[in-house]
């Protein structure tokens, strides 16, 4: 048994092209024997991880950015006493675990230091990692540890150790949205947030826009080029799915955390967009309602509402018929199978009520 | 006979086929391996519980009536990733990190997938005596699972409870037509059955196959070949 958190968005995209099959066209679906626009969820996953509001939000609580864990690990070594030599090599084996160190051999630095004397080496540039990485607090915890581990049994770190500092180093996005790794299944993590792929809740068809282009220095009339691409508008229905206990697990229970990165989802969620042909169609859009629903209850999506296509009429807009077929079908779904989740919270941007703050508090735990 | 009967209903279904790579097949119903895979999740196994997954892979036989299965839908994947040389020795904390090339230093993997729309279809499993839960441990598990349950793939989410019962009926035809959640509209006979070998079905068997879905081990992605039926209803009037 776990919990989970449900959202239920409906967002309008004017004329976009958002995410294109191979010949460059909208994807679609066919539901309920009509024709809808679709957004693939790889697709919507890529723009909510990648965009800065998302880095800016779980950004900070990945840990710090620093190359010079070796540095700390080092020193720590040295104050349990242990001599100058060991410390350097075991705190360039635990700081290679994190990346690739900057001076490889420390020994061709000796030898080219024995000519001149007892030159001090410079020990910041051996135990400097290459590039900045992120190091978590556990992982810091535990490169640290484990430097004390092996001054308490006199001996350096093993393979296998060093291969856990970085299985614990588990980021908020991968969390989310998993990772597979074929070649090394020790690294692979079970996705905790379900992403369905976004339809329209309406009868909607690849529209085609001619275009041509005229060439400024050409001496001839007519187009230097022409060509045609597809678009489509609509209002999608997208469901996500959060299971908020594994979610907190693969964050090696930091429920501050965990807390943290739903609130981000959700707000990318709501305010962005894939980015696919943006400079032709700046189709941002904001989202237009969100239902979040908790509870242990098995999950289950809303887009039978959709079933048959909602249609709009002149007095009523397609918003307001899609949110009322939205919330039909969850209380026929309460009345028929029992109570689905235990709460639940609206933002509902045609009426005017609940806001984004309010569910994000609504999600947390 | 003791039956536990459920539904599973979505716009979208993915059902695997043996080959994974570039091109992502599906069948048009769940294979058993699927099913018994859907039965782990709810339960909680972990995918290194290799003797438990096998045991609830080997004491279950499993049908499914399948009431409605639209057309295909192929779906066009790419992903973008930096090569295998940009990021030895370099830590990625999320996929924007991941990503943070130039774009022409990326490279963009293809795959397609396909996908079958509109499902409706009715499962019924029987245990066998060394069965390791019994059915109501199952029901409890698909209606408070601790894994979320989905049509095959993650994308593809389940877009009606699954609503389990327990039944006592004589063969698995009766189960899936007796079944009390019925949707509206949805014919009490299935238009395909299929079955597992040592199950009861109360109908001929149309065709008999050998399938590739019985697990063998896990951890290895090794799967045996199977006997599964298969029958052909007609609809009522």
């Amino acid at each position: 048994m776990s919990d989970f958190i449900q959202l239920h968005i409906l967002t309008h995209y004017a004329p976009a092209n958002l995410n294109r099959d191979d010949t460059g066209r909208p994807k679609t679906a066919l539901m309920g024997g009509a024709l809808r626009l679709r957004v693939s969820s790889q697709s919507l996953k890529r723009a909510w991880r990648t965009s800065d509001l998302f880095q800016a939000a779980v950004g900070e609580h990945l840990g710090t950015r620093t190359r010079l864990l070796g540095k700390d690990v080092h020193d720590a070594m040295l104050a349990q006493g242990l001599d100058a030599q060991k410390a350097l090599e075991w705190a360039r084996q635990i700081a290679a675990a994190f990346g690739s160190l900057e001076v490889e051999k420390p020994e061709s630095k000796k030898k080219k230091a024995d000519g001149e004397g007892a030159q001090e080496p410079d020990l910041k540039k051996l135990l400097q990692i290459k590039e900045i990485v992120h190091v978590s607090p556990a992982e810091r915890q535990a490169a640290l540890q484990l430097a004390a581990s092996c001054v308490q049994r006199g001996k350096g770190p093993e393979a296998a150790e060093l291969n856990l500092l970085s299985k614990d180093a588990t980021a908020v996005d991968v969390s989310m949205f998993g990772r597979m790794l074929a070649s090394a299944n020790e690294f692979n993590v079970d996705a905790a947030v379900q992403v369905a792929h976004a339809f329209t809740v309406h009868r909607a068809e690849v529209e085609d826009d001619y275009f041509s282009a005229v060439d400024d220095l050409g001496t001839d009339t007519g187009a230097g080029h022409i060509g045609d691409r597809g678009y489509g508008a609509g209002l999608f229905y997208l469901y996500v799915c959060v299971n908020r206990t594994l979610l907190q697990e693969n964050l090696q229970g930091d429920k501050a955390l965990a807390n943290r990165a739903m609130a981000s989802l959700l707000e990318a969620i709501a305010k962005v967009s894939p980015t696919g042909m943006q400079n032709s169609y700046a189709s941002r859009a904001y989202a237009a309602y969100v239902l979040a629903e908790k509870g242990a209850q098995q999950p289950r999506s809303l887009s039978q509402a959709f079933l048959r296509p909602v249609q709009g009429s002149d007095d009523r807009s397609m918003l307001t018929e899609a949110i009322e077929s939205l919330q039909k079908q969850r209380a026929n779904f309460d009345k028929t199978y029992g109570a689905c989740s235990d709460a639940s919270l609206g933002m509902d941007t045609d009426a005017g009520t609940g806001s984004l703050q309010a569910l994000i508090d609504f999600i947390q735990d | 006979m003791a039956y536990l009967v459920f539904q599973l209903q979505g716009a979208m279904a993915s059902w695997g086929e043996a080959a994974v790579g570039e091109y992502r097949g599906t069948h048009d119903l769940p294979t058993v391996s699927a099913l018994a895979g859907l039965l782990c999740a709810a339960l909680g196994l972990r995918r290194d519980q290799e003797e438990e997954i096998q045991a609830v892979h080997r004491h279950y036989l499993m049908a499914v009536g399948v009431y409605a299965c639209g057309p295909m839908l192929r779906d066009y994947h790419t992903a973008q990733v930096a090569s295998r040389s940009q990021l030895k020795g370099m830590r990625h904390a999320t996929r924007k990190d991941e990503l943070a090339f130039r774009r022409t230093e990326l490279n963009t993997i293809l795959s397609t997938r396909d996908h079958v729309q509109g499902v409706r279809y009715r499962v019924a499993v029987q245990a066998d005596d060394e069965a390791p839960y019994p059915l109501d441990a199952l029901r409890q598990a698909l209606l408070t699972p601790a894994f979320v349950p989905y049509l095959g793939r993650k994308s593809c989410p389940l877009e009606a409870p699954m609503a389990p019962c327990l039944m006592d009926v004589d063969d698995v035809l009766a189960a899936l037509s007796e079944y009390p959640h019925a949707a509206d509209g949805s014919t009490r006979r299935p238009f395909k059955l299929t079955w597992c070998d040592g199950m009861t079905p109360g109908v001929e068997s149309s065709l008999t196959v050998r399938q590739r879905d019985r697990l063998i081990h896990r951890g290895a992605w090794q799967y045996g070949e199977r006997t599964q039926h298969v029958a052909m209803l007609p609809q009522e009037a």
